[in-house]
């Protein structure tokens, strides 16, 4: 299974745009990591408010519904970009050269026209709840404190369509890699073996260890 | 074709575009697409003219799941369960764990190897995530090991054993997967994870012990620890007793009286005191940001998953596959426990080339009616029942099993992530050489899965003496 | 032959017996050749059945209106808080008369929907844990599941309504999210609110909620004569089975089981209703009335048509 890769950099109008885009992305996936941090502290303020001063907060089931889609959909290019969404590499993996970069340039294509797809469908249950003449142009809204829900709704295509620019880019990028015939390829993840994968997720858990073994020194 | 054939070949479909390397989440999102746009037209007799109503029918019908499936309270426990784990790095909390475990019980044969064991299934209870708790303990726990004389590869395989652990032992992610995909409470299934993970962990500590036992130079006891020292190494772990408390009073009030919210409450707060506890040690903007972008990437691949997942779901529906899936079953000539048996192997021979998350998720829509069905269904009583238990206990149980299954698939070659992730982080380790220092860990978790189908109470106690689930 | 799926949720339960009967009169009026398949959960998620029959993946789905109340402004009458309806004859009776408005058929028409039936349901009552409310006063500052109207009414009281999924009623209860769930008797048996309570209000009666069979407006014109005549012709049979059911079957288990829990049965005398009705029922009509004529509905008329009707 693969996870985080590295991703090659040069001078390049793709590599450019590539960073361009992954600051977008990661400003993205950001809110959705602060969304998360959020409902920590609403829990907090709901349990203390229910326990200490018989007051529940209303509407936290409501809040919780609200920042889910923050926290599924916002950082849906960011992993893509980083290569971490999971996939069986067994056999893909064997492949080298052309043949890889063909198939990664099939499999960005599938994913492409999938999620094409999946704007336009997500998009058409945005408007369904959204209505010019209705108050909060809200055609839904949540149960108990009456948040419109189109907003929610509406992260979904927008998600999606950072994530159809950046398959946009890696197609590019695997398929000037195929016409090239390079090994090195700007913009895109690259398959690493297992040993790679692990040792980077092994450090991205434990440099705070390292930090505090040097201050101890 | 039926709707069924049609499911079935959508889901052949489905896995060879998983076999030959397409991400998992699209692949199955893909999968459930073309089945609904297959079953729609075929609804209108595959005319031509009707292709493009049936494409339209199938996007917008997918296209609701993402939103509709996502916004529950329940799954917000995912995330925060990733971000306890994260926080916990930052708190400083393995260390402390190695430190309180080698005093208490580094006198025992085998004692620095005993004491990972029971530091990794303490660290379990505020990390939901395996392959990062086995990647931290081989940093803090392999050095001190080999200081003191052990084998390498079974410094290294220890570790990449206990990593499992985490997955069973509540706060765990997977668990709250599974809670979701099959509709059962959360917070009982996370109950229900304790005593096997409790169990699980006494099992691999008296296999070293056995092991320290019978082989000479094994690794010496590290002792000597007063009572004073023993004391004080508690404060710094004190953390992880004061989560485990908190996820307990939040699904079950001990004292009497209600619970004191819900296991989604219960999560967050447990994470706000990692959270202080980070700070405290030093935690500042660059490591909370790092922590958020990881679980913003970690939780955003799982929902990705779940909402692809869901698309094909929602096609099964549409097929009524699991239906029929469930009465084949229900009709084989031989006992449910074999066929069960059977179900179990074909997870170990999955869980070799796939990640547990994935596997599950692909696999439950199907297996768990089929499951249900063997044991006599969703109502049944336990006295009419198969394997000797209600309708909710067996999905309980069969949850807790496959999820133990999916653990020791990350110990087994070929791609036994936590074995690569200790070789990862030891450059002087194999990877070969971690798989050999793990194989005693896999015959103790064949023999945790076969005391867990022997002795389902191991499971159910806690979720039927505390919820009244059963 | 034609296959309609029809997007219910749950588990089969008195609720769904309205479905399930018209399905096997469908079946064998026609022979066999139009059949309905009763999906329970497996094609639509319950807020999102409107959704899926306006896009047109099910022909079938029944909803509840107080789900989502602007998706349905026009039968949210029919939850008013107090509207004084006794009887499950007559909560069919009020239902189809609103049902054949045509403000209400314009609006289940943005859905490309057509209303074929209700489910009538008996009077929500509360089922609780902890201390008896035994005064309205003592109502303030409890948490209940209630949606709708009667969620408003609650409020009245000062009492907090907060949204639970019906699935999850009994572990919010047990975890205490909420103290109080208000449901149909079928409901709390079904969802199993009534296994840890400690009371239950026999009287409180502050409405019930109006969840209406709706049909694909598209797929009943596609329907031959003789099988739209199947369908519509067994509506009264089928919801006359439906409240025999309820009645006989569902109520009878429902005091044995309150008993055999340990459940204390609260009963309010007529003053204190009285004050309640009156504290409720005129400002939440008015309230709804200004609210949907801002929404460009006849609302005075459809309140003045349910009152009508039960009067009758
Ligand atoms: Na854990
Ligand atoms: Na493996």
């Amino acid at each position: 299974m693969s996870g985080a890769t590295s991703i090659l950099v040069d001078n390049s109008a793709l590599s450019k745009i590539d960073r361009s885009l992954h600051r977008l992305e990661e400003f993205f996936a950001l809110i959705g990591g602060i969304a998360v941090f959020s409902l920590m502290f609403l829990a907090v303020v709901s349990v203390t408010g229910r326990h200490f001063f018989n007051s529940p907060l209303p509407g936290y089931v409501d809040w919780i519904e609200q920042a889910m889609p923050l926290i599924a959909f916002i950082g849906i290019a960011y992993c893509q970009r980083l290569g971490g969404h999971i996939r069986m590499d067994i056999l893909i993996g064997r492949l080298k050269g052309r043949p890889l970069w063909l198939a990664e340039v099939v499999s960005c294509v599938v994913m492409l026209i999938l999620m094409m797809l999946m704007v336009w469908g997500s998009y058409a249950h945005f408007e369904r709840s959204f209505d010019f003449a209705s108050p909060m142009w809200s055609r839904d809204s949540t149960l108990d404190i009456r948040l419109p829900i189109w907003p929610a709704k509406l992260l979904a295509p927008l998600a999606f369509s950072v994530l159809c620019l950046r398959l946009v880019l890696q197609i590019w990028g695997y398929g000037a890699a195929l016409i090239r015939g390079t090994n090195d390829p700007v913009a895109v993840p690259m398959i690493e073996d297992a040993s790679t994968v692990a040792a980077r997720e092994a450090e991205t858990v434990s440099g705070f260890d390292d930090d505090e073994k040097g201050s101890n020194k | 074709m039926s709707s069924i054939d049609i499911g079935i070949a959508v889901t052949i479909i489905l896995l060879i575009m998983v076999m030959i390397g397409m991400r998992v989440a699209f692949a199955a999102a893909l999968a459930g697409l073309i089945g609904l746009v297959w079953i729609f037209w075929a609804k209108k007799g595959m005319a031509g003219d009707q292709f493009f109503w049936a494409l339209t029918v199938a996007v917008k019908t997918a296209g609701q799941v993402p939103h509709s499936k996502i916004s529950s309270q329940a799954l917000s426990l995912i995330p925060t369960f990733i971000l306890i784990g994260y926080l916990a790095y930052y708190a400083g909390l393995t260390k402390a764990l190695f430190e309180a475990a080698k005093r208490w019980v580094g006198w025992l044969p085998g004692g620095l190897a005993v004491s990972t064991v029971f530091a990794t299934a303490g660290f379990a209870a505020v990390s939901g995530a395996s392959v990062a708790t086995s990647a931290v303990f081989a940093r803090v726990a392999i050095p001190e090991m080999l200081a003191v004389g052990y084998d390498k590869r079974f410094a290294a395989g220890v570790v990449a054993a206990a990593g499992t652990l985490a997955s069973l032992i509540p706060p765990s992610a997977i668990l709250v997967i599974y809670a979701i995909i099959v509709e059962q409470d959360v917070g009982a299934l996370l109950l229900a994870g304790f005593l096997p993970g409790a169990f699980s962990a006494v099992i691999y500590g008296g296999l070293v012990i056995g092991l320290a036992m019978t082989f000479k130079n094994f690794g010496p006891p590290v002792g000597g620890f007063t009572w004073v020292q023993r004391f004080k190494s508690l404060p710094g772990a004190f953390p992880i007793f004061f989560v485990i408390a908190i996820i307990i009073f939040f699904v079950y009030n001990p004292f009497g009286g209600d619970a004191w919210g819900t296991p989604t409450e219960g999560g967050a707060l447990g994470a706000f005191v990692v959270f202080l506890m980070a700070l405290y040690r030093g935690m500042r903007w660059k490591e909370l940001k790092s922590a958020l972008l990881e679980t913003a990437k970690l939780s955003v691949m799982i929902f990705t998953i779940i909402w692809g997942v869901l698309i094909y779901v929602r096609f099964l529906g549409f097929a009524d596959l699991p239906g029929a899936f469930s009465e084949w079953i229900g009709s084989l000539e031989q006992s449910p426990m074999l066929t069960l048996i059977i179900i179990l192997l074909a997870y170990a021979v999955l869980g070799m080339f796939m990640d547990a998350i994935g596997m599950l998720l692909l696999t439950l829509p199907v297996v768990y009616p089929a499951v249900m069905a063997l044991n006599g269904g969703l109502d049944v009583s336990a006295a009419d029942s198969a394997f000797g238990m209600s309708g909710v206990g067996c999905a309980i149980w069969f949850g807790i099993i496959v999820v133990k299954m999916a653990e020791l698939c990350l110990i087994t070659p070929p791609i036994g992530l936590n074995c690569f992730v200790v070789a990862g982080v030891r450059p002087d380790i194999t990877v070969q050489q971690v798989f050999k220092g793990a194989t005693p860990f896999f015959i103790a978790d064949a023999l945790t899965i076969a005391g867990l189908i022997a002795w389902p109470g191991i499971v159910l106690y806690l979720p039927e003496l505390l919820l009244g689930k059963s | 032959a034609t296959e309609w799926n029809v997007s219910v949720w749950g588990k089969r339960r008195a609720f769904t017996e309205n479905v399930e009967k018209i399905a096997e009169l469908v079946s064998a009026k026609t022979n066999g050749e139009f059949t309905l398949n009763i999906s329970y959960g497996g094609l639509s998620k319950a807020k999102e059945n409107l959704d899926g029959i306006s896009i047109g993946a099910f022909e079938m789905a029944q909803f509840c209106a107080g789900y989502h109340e602007d998706k349905n402004p026009s039968i949210t009458v029919l939850e008013l808080p107090f509207l004084g309806v006794d009887s499950l004859e007559k909560e069919v009776q009020v239902s189809q008369a609103v049902y054949s408005h045509p403000a209400v058929v314009a609006d289940l028409a943005r859905w490309n929907a057509t209303l074929l039936m209700p489910t009538p349901m008996p009077q929500y009552n509360i089922v609780g844990v902890g201390d008896a409310p035994k005064s309205l006063a003592a109502f303030d500052g409890l948490t209940v599941r209630a949606t709708g109207g009667i969620g408003a009414a609650m409020s009245t009281l000062g009492a907090i309504p907060t949204s639970v999924p019906a699935a999850e009623t009994r572990q919010a209860m047990d975890s205490g999210v909420v103290k109080a769930v208000s449901f149909a008797p079928h409901a709390h048996m079904s969802f199993g609110t009534v296994e840890n309570a400690k009371w239950w209000t026999t009287n409180l009666n502050p409405g019930t909620v109006n969840c209406p069979v709706v049909v694909n407006t598209d797929a009943l014109a596609a329907l031959t004569d003789k099988e739209r005549d199947a369908l519509l012709g067994s509506v009264d049979e089928a919801l006359a089975f439906y409240i025999d059911y309820y009645n006989n079957q569902t109520m009878a288990k429902w005091g044995p089981l309150l008993d055999s829990k340990g459940v204390e049965r609260i009963t309010y005398d007529e003053a204190t209703l009285a004050s309640f009705r009156e504290k409720v029922a005129g400002p939440a009509a008015s309230a709804w009335v200004e609210a949907n004529n801002a929404r460009g509905l006849p609302a005075q008329e459809l309140l003045d048509l349910v009152q009508s009707e039960i009067a009758k």
